[in-house]
């Protein structure tokens, strides 16, 4: 391998582990508070692009997409927590269980709005270019994507650390039962809570939809990868879904050169061992739940 | 109804279960109607073993796909590569195949449980999806393995649509006595202590972690019976008969029929393949009402259609 492919598959390593932190973000943040494996992420996901489709569709407009498809999802998490979730409090098992009811419905109801075909969305007018970067170009979408993500992490870290509601998320997944006994209305908290994380979810849906594609699918794979994610990094915690997502990003995109055929398993295997030998992940401190 | 009795009546519903597309062959949709119930018995198979974990292991395993496309892919390549169409020889490299995988899995599961087992079976069975996803030059990568041919057994060809269809039906009675008198014995009231309280289990002096993993391979070869029964049935295998959809299919079915019965994962595949192959064609959005019946089961009916009809059954009784 030449420095300068080094160099572009390093790059390109980042720009999807920025893109899995995106995504594996939200997912990591319901499981800490609620204890919840939600298995609809990848659908929320997958949701957020064809929402973004069709208001770049109407309005032309790709930073429209980027506000309204996150929007759309939180509400879409604010109705389904109390609808749905919230019946079964206590039963983790089972909220994981329906989470894979509301995907089958989702992802079907896509299907029948926007059909089964294979869709694009354009690159954000301004980001469609590449730039020359050691003597090669690179797209620069893909380093808006790196951007974007970092600038994202830092956010989600000023609210954590520096605010009223960074302090209530970090107290409930330490303990959110304590919580409620404190007199905090852990109620509202777990709604918003999985509104955030499937905002987040429909936000990487935008962002991957001019890289990716639109297509019947991208839901198992988006959940798979962000599972990984929170899986190899540590189950709950902030900083484990930076460390998955800087790890299995390049990991990722190098297996794939390397590897090829193979790539997939080997990303799974790393994830078996490290569900075996530290299951609480690399930065994971988290017990498991029943 | 007196025991005998009932016996009775079962045999004659096993009997004309497995005569289905005979007597039935005046009917117009008799065709139709042949290979939707094969494959709804095909899944029932599949369901049957899911539950063994499920229901009366009480290990929630989201990776089960990986024993049905295991063996599926096992009868395949044996019956292509070996250019045999013996029954007794693909079905044995599936059976084998399956619980090779559900032992080297189930060693690596064992000792977890609840979310954390549903996520660990789920990436291990993701790699076995991976390979066969993949290793193009063995398993036909993302095309499938087409071309799958039809079992012979004791020199009957088994390849017409009816006999096909008295196979699987044959194979179900057999899979389902068997997982009945299995789950009856002191091996299956010992899987059930698992369920209900590990630790006192193991205080009784029970090898629990070995219960658990025989459970496993069990049910493993069990799922690659039916993934041999659904790669003779299709003539094909594709790489997402070991995917996640396939696993979350076969868990619906468990849970919407009723976890740790041997009428519920039957019932269950019944509704499950019923959404999906009659009701699709009349309605487009089928796999919604799919997932909205799985909601209402979790969410109102946790026992399934088995526990309605118990709650029901009870409600008829009380004075």
């Amino acid at each position: 391998m030449s420095p300068e492919l080094l160099f572009q598959q390093a790059l390109n390593g980042l720009s999807f582990g920025a893109l899995l932190f995106i995504l594996a973000a939200g997912l990591s943040l319901v499981f800490g508070m609620m204890d919840v494996v939600n298995l609809a992420h990848g659908a929320f996901y997958m949701l957020g692009a064809y929402v973004a489709l069709t208001v770049v569709q109407f309005t032309g407009s790709f930073w429209l997409a980027l506000a309204a498809a996150p929007v759309a999802l939180g509400a879409l998490g604010l109705a389904i927590e109390p609808l749905l979730l919230r019946h079964l409090r206590g039963r983790h098992l089972d909220q994981v269980l329906l989470t894979i009811g509301v995907s089958l419905v989702i992802v079907d109801l896509i299907g029948l709005i926007w059909g089964r075909e294979v869709r694009s969305l354009p690159f954000p007018p301004g980001l469609d270019g590449t730039v020359v970067l050691i003597g090669g170009v690179y797209p620069v979408y893909r380093l808006f994507v790196i951007a974007f993500g970092v600038a994202l992490a830092a956010v989600i870290a000023v609210i954590y650390r520096r605010t009223k509601l960074g302090m209530l998320i970090r107290a409930g997944v330490e303990d959110a039962e304590m919580l409620g006994a404190l007199g905090v209305n852990t109620d509202r908290l777990f709604a918003l809570t999985f509104a955030v994380g499937a905002a987040l979810a429909g936000l990487a849906g935008v962002i991957a939809a001019p890289v990716f594609g639109l297509q019947p699918g991208m839901d198992v794979d988006a959940l798979l990868y962000s599972l990984v994610v929170v899986v190899v990094g540590g189950l709950g915690t902030l900083g484990g879904a930076v460390a998955g997502s800087v790890l299995v990003g390049p990991v990722d995109t190098f297996g794939k050169v390397l590897f090829q055929e193979f790539a997939l398993a080997v990303i799974f295997a790393i994830v078996a061992l490290v569900l075996l030998f530290k299951p609480t992940g690399l930065l994971g401190r988290i017990r498991i739940a029943r | 109804m007196t025991r005998a009795a009932r016996w009775v009546a079962l045999a004659a519903v096993a009997v004309g279960l497995v005569t289905f597309p005979y007597w039935s062959a005046a009917w117009e949709s008799s065709r139709f109607a042949t290979t939707v119930l094969r494959d709804m018995l095909v899944f029932a198979i599949f369901a049957l073993s899911l539950d063994i974990l499920v229901g009366h292991a009480g290990m929630p395993s989201l990776g089960h796909a990986a024993f049905f496309g295991g063996g599926a892919y096992a009868a395949g390549i044996a019956s292509q590569r070996l250019g045999t169409d013996q029954l007794p020889i693909t079905l044995a490299a599936a059976v084998l195949v399956a619980a090779l995988l559900a032992l080297v899995i189930g060693l690596l599961v064992v000792r977890s449980e609840g979310i954390f087992l549903l996520m660990l079976t789920l990436a291990l069975a993701q790699i076995v999806f991976a390979i066969a996803f993949q290793w193009t030059a063995v398993t036909g990568g993302s095309n499938g393995l087409a071309g799958v041919s039809r079992p012979t057994l004791f020199g009957i060809d088994l390849s017409a649509p009816d006999r096909m269809y008295v196979l699987v039906a044959a194979t179900f009675l057999v899979v389902s006595l068997l997982i009945w008198s299995l789950m009856r014995s002191p091996y299956g009231r010992a899987l059930t202590g698992v369920r209900e309280n590990e630790r006192r289990m193991r205080a009784l002096g029970y090898d629990t972690t070995r219960l658990k993993l025989s459970a496993f391979v069990v049910a493993g070869m069990i799922a690659g019976v039916a993934g041999a029964l659904s790669a003779y049935s299709q003539r094909f295998v594709s790489p997402g008969d070991a995917g996640i959809g396939t696993s979350v299919q076969a868990f619906v079915m468990v849970l919407i029929g009723g976890a740790g019965t041997i009428l519920g994962p039957v019932l269950g595949a019944g509704v499950v393949m019923y959404i999906q192959r009659v009701l699709s064609s009349a309605i487009p959005v089928s796999e919604t009402v799919l997932g909205l019946v799985f909601i209402g089961f979790v969410l109102l009916a946790r026992q399934g259609i088995v526990g309605l009809g118990r709650a029901a059954y009870a409600r008829v009784r009380a004075p």
